[in-house]
């Protein structure tokens, strides 16, 4: 009965090891995988574009829209971003599930300073759904590493710490303060 | 032999614990991927049931999931048959009001209807386009969803 016991405690507790083993080991840790290659998109003078041209910088790729009220509010943090990270490798680019038009009147009341391109709609809800956003919601937005292989993905706004972490993580150390 | 059948049962016992960590614990701290599995899709969190003609009004309804809602101003309906048929401005219900970046705005939640009338002397519409556009209460918007749907006729 004792030994019968000991073993069940003994199981219990590598049960429990086994899932801290795993937490510890994944805690930071990033799925890997990589751009799906010829997802074209176009710029608001209606030249294509793809993901490929910025291969070389850290590229978050921020999917947005006018209509959008969780992006517009999105939006500054990453104007502020793009200035901060631009010399360290940091772009952004912000594909808009929009009408141009539409996006071309907010460029100035935001001061976007990053590149911004635009698609019809449904071809947008594909590159995103390639992307890994099922739901076809957004703000979504996926993290690229220089060498083309998506680290992070996220559907709904990043907060401002979540964000300077994440680039922070992936950016080659800033020149010492 | 009781030696190595315990060292089986810890050993299992490890791998279910990191089989329960890898279903259960986020992939990373401070990404939200899981909210991309929780989430609907658009038709699912806005369900457009039916357009349905009693007599001289038309009723547009829609099943709003919980944790979502649509906005009044993105609500748009136009008649596509018969030829010639035309609408009203839709008559809806009050909403909720609330503000955002955008400024203030009217939404709804749970279940939604709108009443539709049609000009004296225009036929009454069969088909409809209609439009409308949400969120998620998680933070997440959806582009706008334009569908056609033919109209029951009650009267018969």
């Amino acid at each position: 009965m004792r030994s019968i016991i000991l073993i069940i405690v003994a199981c219990v507790i590598a049960a429990a090891a086994g899932y801290g083993f795993y937490r510890y080991a994944h805690e930071g840790a990033v799925a890997s995988e990589p751009l799906p290659t010829g997802l074209q998109l176009s710029g608001l003078d209606g030249k294509p574009h793809g993901f490929e041209e910025w291969r070389g910088k850290l590229l978050l790729v921020n999917f947005w829209a006018t209509w959008c009220t969780p992006c517009l509010h999105e939006i500054p943090q990453l104007v502020k971003l793009q200035k901060q990270y631009a010399a360290r490798g940091l772009q952004i680019i912000g594909p808009a599930v929009d009408d141009p038009d539409a996006v071309r009147s907010m460029l100035g009341p935001l001061g976007i300073n990053y590149p911004v391109l635009t698609g019809t709609p449904d071809s947008m809800i594909d590159i995103m759904e390639k992307l890994g956003n099922g739901p076809g919601g957004l703000p979504f937005s996926i993290l690229v590493s220089p060498d083309g292989l998506i680290l992070d993905r996220q559907l709904g706004e990043f907060t401002p710490a979540q964000l300077t972490k994440l680039i922070e993580q992936h950016l080659p150390p800033g020149p010492a303060q | 032999m009781k030696t190595a059948a315990l060292s089986l049962a810890i050993g299992a016992a490890l791998l279910s614990g990191m089989a329960a960590a890898d279903g259960f614990w986020p992939q990373k701290d401070g990404a939200r991927n899981g909210a991309s599995r929780d989430l609907l899709k658009a038709d699912e969190a806005f369900r457009l049931i039916a357009a349905e003609r009693d007599g001289k009004v038309l009723k547009l309804s829609w099943d709003i999931a919980p944790g979502y809602y649509l906005y009044r101003k993105r609500i748009k309906v136009q008649a596509l048959a018969p030829a010639g048929a035309r609408l009203d401005a839709p008559q809806l219900p009050k909403g909720e009001m609330v503000q955002d970046e955008q400024g203030s705005a009217e939404i709804y939640h749970g279940s939604l209807q709108a009443d539709l009338h049609w000009p004296s002397g225009s036929a009454a519409p069969q088909r409809l386009q209609v439009s409308y556009q949400g969120c998620a209460e998680a933070g997440v918007c959806y582009p706008p969803q334009t569908r056609q749907i033919d109209v029951i006729d009650l009267s018969h």
